[in-house]
């Protein structure tokens, strides 16, 4: 053994060295990096946790955000139909009072028509009585005299107006 | 692209252009011939006087460490472990002093040097075991490596004080590694008892099949009680070898690091003798190498029976 050189009080002076380098490693090195590793590995945690709560706020607000977008389209589909339901409703009366003004006026023409057209007819009749008379008169007016001529015009007349209306 | 820049984008090889590399090669060449030559080797084949320039004396390695101061019991290899100690430790200082968030320079070498040894650790030991054996095992690399690199700075082992070396690998004084040995089955066998408490002991003296055999025979169950005495005595001799391989693993751990450290420098400094020039450096990178291997080895055997210490205890039931 003392060939190879084993001696207590090196072996003794080696082991103190080495725990003086342990020692003061642990203090100056192993801590401290040991300690600024895990607060490393801590921010980066806490970093990927508030990204994680980041993400699912976003999913969150998206969902809520495409619910509202939703509802809005909703509310503007119903608005535009009841829109557009309620203009049909205002043409159809408007066209409906524009027919009944139309049938009105119509009425009131036709009325006005037929009272001008009576209006003519009682002219046309007198006229032709009077013309008839006139030239009756002037051809038998030595047979008839005036009322019997009259009365027999007007019952032609009569006869002709009845047989217009058959 | 003009000629200049065609001419700058020369094609390099280990940051040298190929005529620079070839240059340097012959250079290398002719100094090894030189050195062959007109070294120990060349003296012995011509029958001259090796040049004086290239006339190393012929080494005398010593296996106990010298001291070079008489009257002071400080050996060369203590001087050198110091040396070493003061190296690390300025090391860790200079990358913890101020440490950033974001690490550069040395605090970045020394954050990897620590991530590195405590991810290999956790992943033997666990997490929890881990952390705990840490310390022990990446000083033992630190140190072992610290020692062992510290021999190739030109000037260990050849400056001389009162005809002894000043300087020395400590791996090479034996009580280096028989103190790390020592260190480490202390610390093995000190997590065995506090992982498992004095049970621990029953894995070096476990008659309890023994007995239990015994116990049968005594009861009349022949076949049973011979059973369990064959038993028993395979578990005494098991427990015999478990307790001499934890002795014979401190003269392991001591003989590896002492003999292979020893033959790395005594291979060196032969090499050197003979061709002085240009070939050492090869073998000091074989050094280097070897040097790291043993503080590995040094560092992960420990942490092996550390977890195996404590793992035993994990298993077994309470």
């Amino acid at each position: 053994m003392a060939g190879l050189g084993i001696d207590l009080p090196t072996f003794v002076a080696q082991l103190v060295s080495f725990l003086i380098l342990m020692g003061v490693l642990i203090f100056v090195g192993y801590r401290p990096i040991r300690k600024m590793l895990d607060e490393r590995a801590n921010k980066i945690k806490e970093g990927m946790a508030q990204a994680e709560a980041t993400r699912e706020e976003y999913v969150r607000v998206r969902v809520v955000v495409e619910e509202e977008i939703d509802k809005a389209r909703r509310e503007a589909q119903a608005t535009v139909a009841e829109a557009s339901r309620l203009g049909g409703k205002l043409k159809d009366e408007a066209k409906r009072e524009a027919r009944k003004e139309a049938q009105v006026i119509i009425d009131r023409a036709r009325k006005e028509m037929e009272q001008e057209r009576e209006r003519a007819i009682d002219n046309l009749r007198k006229e032709f009585v009077d013309t008839a008379i006139l030239v009756a008169g002037k051809v038998i007016s030595e047979t008839l005299d005036a009322e019997k001529h009259h009365r027999l015009i007007e019952k032609a007349l009569e006869e002709s107006v009845a047989f217009k209306k058959n | 692209m003009t000629d200049k820049k065609k001419r700058k984008e020369k094609k390099r090889y280990f940051g040298c252009t190929l005529s620079v590399l070839v240059i340097l090669g012959i250079v290398f060449l002719a100094l090894a011939v030189i050195s062959f030559i007109g070294g120990n080797v060349g003296a012995l084949i011509l029958g001259k006087d090796a040049i004086p320039i290239l006339a190393v004396h012929q080494p005398h390695p010593e296996l106990p460490a010298e001291t070079p101061f008489p009257g002071l019991p400080i050996t060369n290899t203590m001087i050198t472990a110091w040396i070493g100690i003061v190296v690390v430790i300025a090391l860790f200082v200079a990358g913890t002093r101020k440490m950033k968030f974001i690490p550069s320079g040395i605090q970045n070498f020394v954050e990897v040097v620590y991530e590195v040894a405590a991810n290999f650790i956790e992943e033997v030991a666990g997490k929890e075991y881990g952390r705990k054996f840490f310390a022990v095992c990446t000083t033992i690399f630190l140190f072992v490596l610290a020692n062992a690199w510290i021999n190739l700075i030109p000037g260990v082992e050849t400056i001389k004080m009162n005809g002894m070396p000043l300087f020395r690998n400590p791996n090479t004084d034996i009580n280096v590694p028989l103190m790390l040995a020592m260190v480490s089955f202390c610390y093995v066998e000190f997590w065995g008892f506090k992982a498992k408490g004095f049970k621990y002991i029953t894995k070096f003296f476990d008659f309890g099949p023994l007995f239990q055999g015994l116990r049968q025979l005594f009861k009349g169950r022949l076949k049973i009680g011979l059973s369990g005495l064959g038993m028993g005595a395979i578990a005494v001799f098991t427990g015999i070898l478990e307790l001499l391989s934890e002795f014979i693993r401190i003269i392991s751990f001591t003989f590896r690091l002492f003999g292979n450290m020893t033959a790395g420098g005594m291979l060196t400094l032969v090499i050197i003798f003979l061709i002085p020039w240009v070939v050492p450096v090869i073998f000091y990178g074989l050094e280097a190498f070897l040097g790291f291997i043993q503080a590995m080895i040094f560092g992960a055997l420990t942490l092996c029976f550390l977890a195996m210490a404590v793992k035993q205890a994990e298993e077994e039931p309470a």
